[in-house]
């Protein structure tokens, strides 16, 4: 039960946030404001209280709210409120910026125009299937967590996807036919029934390997292996150094390997058949992948222990 | 770097949930954008990798959002008289955060770029030329439409009277009015803006040009130039400008420069240039535009493949430079060394580490993972980013070697063929120097 100072010292918050916000320029309401990051926060707090701490959950909200990119916040929901002046200020921040983002993401002139034209249509909400109806603009789902910018990027991207993710699967299958490149085909059926066992022996060791490691660790493998990314993009993605990068890959080559064979162990396998079930594993991954791998050994982007004096300074870590 | 097992790349993408699945719920575009830019507290941080590690799309949402990265390719610092001029201050190369400059800053950039080349090209031995003042021309003032003079304007000539042909004075007048279709008149408009960029201010352009990669505000200056004269310094040059690009071609980087500018300036304009791997496919089936400056606005598109066609004009000069230039790959960075291998400097580095090089005189071809592919025309002074492809396929595997194949009398500029090997034991070939390619 909320005490009346408690109460009162919520109030000076959300004046000083919705101050902050400088939504009152846009015609939004102290209320409105308010109304706002309630949304906000019955939508993410869960994620984001600690049950355990001793902090009550008002000074966890406050801090959350503060946390909040407010003054993009209200700039992007006054717009989807159908402020003008927002709207204004709007498009002279980012309209620009969203066709350099589609030419980012799509790398072709006229994809990228359609691309930004449509998603503009979106924040504006012009609903082309019912003109009539009342304007729902895709700013009204932006929620301040991360940058405006940055959250046009994201929603760009998704679009992008969702718009030509059947395309590229189509595409990359008949690419896949041309080459011969059929994957499926290429993982031979073990010969006999003790072949199988031990395929299965390695399976389940290395998922134990896998399911021990950390998200960060699986998401930096995937990125790797399956994506093909590069040590650059994965680093700017997880706000590390790119060399920080490389040794992760290094340690987790190293130490996967070392947790198969101990799992394949466990299962009653001697060292040697542990090893030799590892290493005689045949399944002939994407030819690509396996070249490449060839390929870093032989170029390793930073030398073990020393990182290049002149990249310290440069921008692969913002 | 270690290899994993070739079991654990297996099972990773056995721990894919199958496309035929339920769709799972996403993180949102809130949340995504907040996780890449290092907002999320610890808890639901954790949460979102560990979707991540199992959504394809998801983490492709996340690469192709992420901001454009810093430049990749500076060029160094330059020893011919020619190239100095272009890349005084480009030494360094200049990590930052490429901001999406607005239109007015990339015809900025561009017509610095363009200011530059027509200095160079101007400039011939022997044949120093009179600068010609507007004022001269005030008749021709009006031919020119306002809308080349922003572009014009940014570039602020220093108009020492020193360049300038006498010698072609008398047919200026005529050329002008024979003037073709629009876009070669722009082109020469703009080389002209160079003319008065003199042979001893041609640092001052380059500077522009290398500042404003660095920093906009720089550019913001340049626009502010008086647009006026440059407006009057339009007119009288077409005729001129395009003699100069029929008849020059003095040193070979000063007949290569054009193009080498006119595509550092595009990927100025252009911050989705470092990923050299397209993520999807590519719809354009254009070669040239994908070369050139695969996300450059059209209109500056079209004028690279104007200047680049008024480049081919200039004939292929001899090579007067010396050949005492070595490459080598080190640690994934192309290095140059200019004295015959006693010392060394970084030549390019890019997104993704390079792997390996061809060069023939002053052309030097570089690649790396990912599908990089450099082209420098002028040994490694300004490059080019290329992007093979044909129809909707794009080279995008590693760049294992590259192998300059000459005609017989060896002479590599032309119509000489580039073979690239990669990784995936494709070959891909091209022999007009990288426009167009075939892939065995």
């Amino acid at each position: 039960m909320p005490t009346s100072a408690q109460s009162g010292h919520a109030a000076d918050v959300a004046a000083a946030l919705y101050q902050r916000s400088g939504a009152a320029a846009y015609g939004v309401s102290a209320e409105q404001f308010a109304a706002i990051l309630d949304e906000i926060l019955r939508k993410y707090l869960s994620y984001n209280s600690a049950p355990n701490s001793a902090r009550a959950p008002a000074e966890q909200k406050a801090e959350f709210c503060a946390g909040l990119r407010l003054e993009e916040l209200a700039l992007a929901r006054a717009c989807a409120a159908g402020n003008e002046r927002a709207w204004q200020d709007f498009i002279s921040r980012y309209r620009q910026k969203l066709h350099s983002m589609a030419l980012h993401i799509t790398r072709d002139g006229a994809h990228a125009a359609e691309l930004a034209d449509s998603l503009f249509a979106d924040l504006y909400g012009v609903n082309a299937h019912d003109p009539n109806r009342p304007r729902s603009s895709k700013l009204a789902s932006y929620t301040g967590r991360g940058s405006l910018e940055g959250w046009l990027r994201t929603v760009m991207a998704q679009e992008f996807i969702n718009r030509y993710r059947k395309q590229k699967r189509t595409v990359s299958l008949e690419e896949q036919a041309e080459e011969g490149m059929q994957f499926a085909a290429a993982v031979p059926e073990p010969a006999c029934a003790s072949d199988r066992l031990s395929e299965r022996k390695l399976e389940a060791a290395t998922d134990e390997a896998l399911a021990e490691l950390s998200s960060e660790d699986r998401f930096t493998l995937a990125s790797y292996y399956l994506d093909g990314r590069t040590l650059a993009e994965i680093a700017r993605t997880l706000g590390l150094h790119e060399s920080s990068v490389s040794r992760r890959l290094d340690r987790l080559s190293t130490g996967l390997r070392k947790r198969i064979l101990a799992g394949l162990r466990m299962q009653g396998m001697s060292h040697a058949q542990a090893t030799e079930a590892l290493e005689t594993d045949v399944r002939d991954l994407q030819l690509n992948l396996r070249s490449r791998l060839t390929q870093d050994s032989g170029a390793r982007t930073f030398p073990e222990g020393k990182v290049p004096a002149q990249d310290a300074g440069d921008g692969s870590t913002d | 770097m270690t290899e994993v097992p070739k079991i654990v790349v297996d099972r990773l993408r056995a721990a894919l949930p199958k496309r035929t699945g339920p769709e799972r719920a996403h993180p949102d575009a809130d949340v995504l954008t907040a996780f890449a830019e290092q907002a999320l507290s610890a808890t639901e941080r954790d949460g979102v990798l560990e979707h991540l590690a199992l959504c394809e799309d998801c983490r492709e949402v996340i690469a192709l959002a992420l901001p454009a990265a810093d430049i990749v390719a500076a060029p160094l610092a330059a020893e011919t008289e020619a190239v100095r001029a272009t890349v005084s201050r480009a030494g360094a190369p200049a990590p930052h955060k490429l901001s999406f400059a607005r239109p007015s800053l990339h015809w900025a950039a561009l017509a610095a770029g363009i200011a530059v080349v027509a200095a160079v090209l101007l400039v011939r031995p022997g044949k120093l030329n009179q600068a010609m003042l507007p004022s001269e021309n005030p008749q021709l003032t009006a031919t020119a439409p306002p809308v080349a003079a922003p572009q014009i304007a940014s570039s602020p000539v220093p108009s020492s009277p020193i360049a300038s042909s006498s010698t072609n004075q008398s047919s200026v007048s005529a050329k002008t009015d024979e003037a073709p279709a629009t876009p070669e008149l722009r082109l020469s408009k703009k080389l002209k803006a160079g003319q008065g960029v003199t042979p001893s201010h041609p640092t001052e352009s380059g500077m522009l040009l290398a500042d404003n990669k660095k920093d906009s505000v720089q550019a913001d200056k340049l626009s502010a130039a008086p647009s006026a004269r440059a407006r009057a310094l339009d007119a009288p040059i077409v005729g001129r400008s395009t003699e100069a690009v029929e008849v020059s071609g003095a040193a070979v980087a000063v007949g290569v420069a054009p193009s080498a500018d006119s595509s550092l300036v595009a990927r100025n304009d252009a911050p989705a240039i470092e990923k050299a791997k397209p993520a999807l496919p590519e719809m354009d089936v254009n070669g040239l535009q994908k070369t050139q400056a695969a996300v450059v606005p059209a209109p500056a598109r079209s004028q690279a493949r104007n200047m680049m066609s008024a480049v081919k004009l200039a004939p292929t000069a001899s090579q007067t430079l010396t050949h005492n230039v070595a490459w080598a790959i080190a640690g994934g960075v192309l290095q140059r060394s200019l004295d015959s291998g006693q010392s060394w400097q970084n030549a390019l580095r890019a997104d993704h580490p390079l792997l390996c090089y061809a060069s023939h005189d002053d052309d030097v071809w570089t690649g790396g993972q990912a599908g990089t592919l450099f082209h420098s025309a002028n040994r490694g002074v300004t490059w080019v980013q290329v992007q093979p492809s044909i129809k909707a396929q794009a080279l995008s595997s590693d760049v294992t070697h590259i192998d300059l194949r000459g005609d017989e009398r060896g002479e590599v500029r032309g119509p000489a063929e580039i073979v690239v090997s990669t990784s995936n034991n494709e070959i891909w070939s091209s022999s007009d120097g990288g426009t167009t390619w075939e892939k065995k």
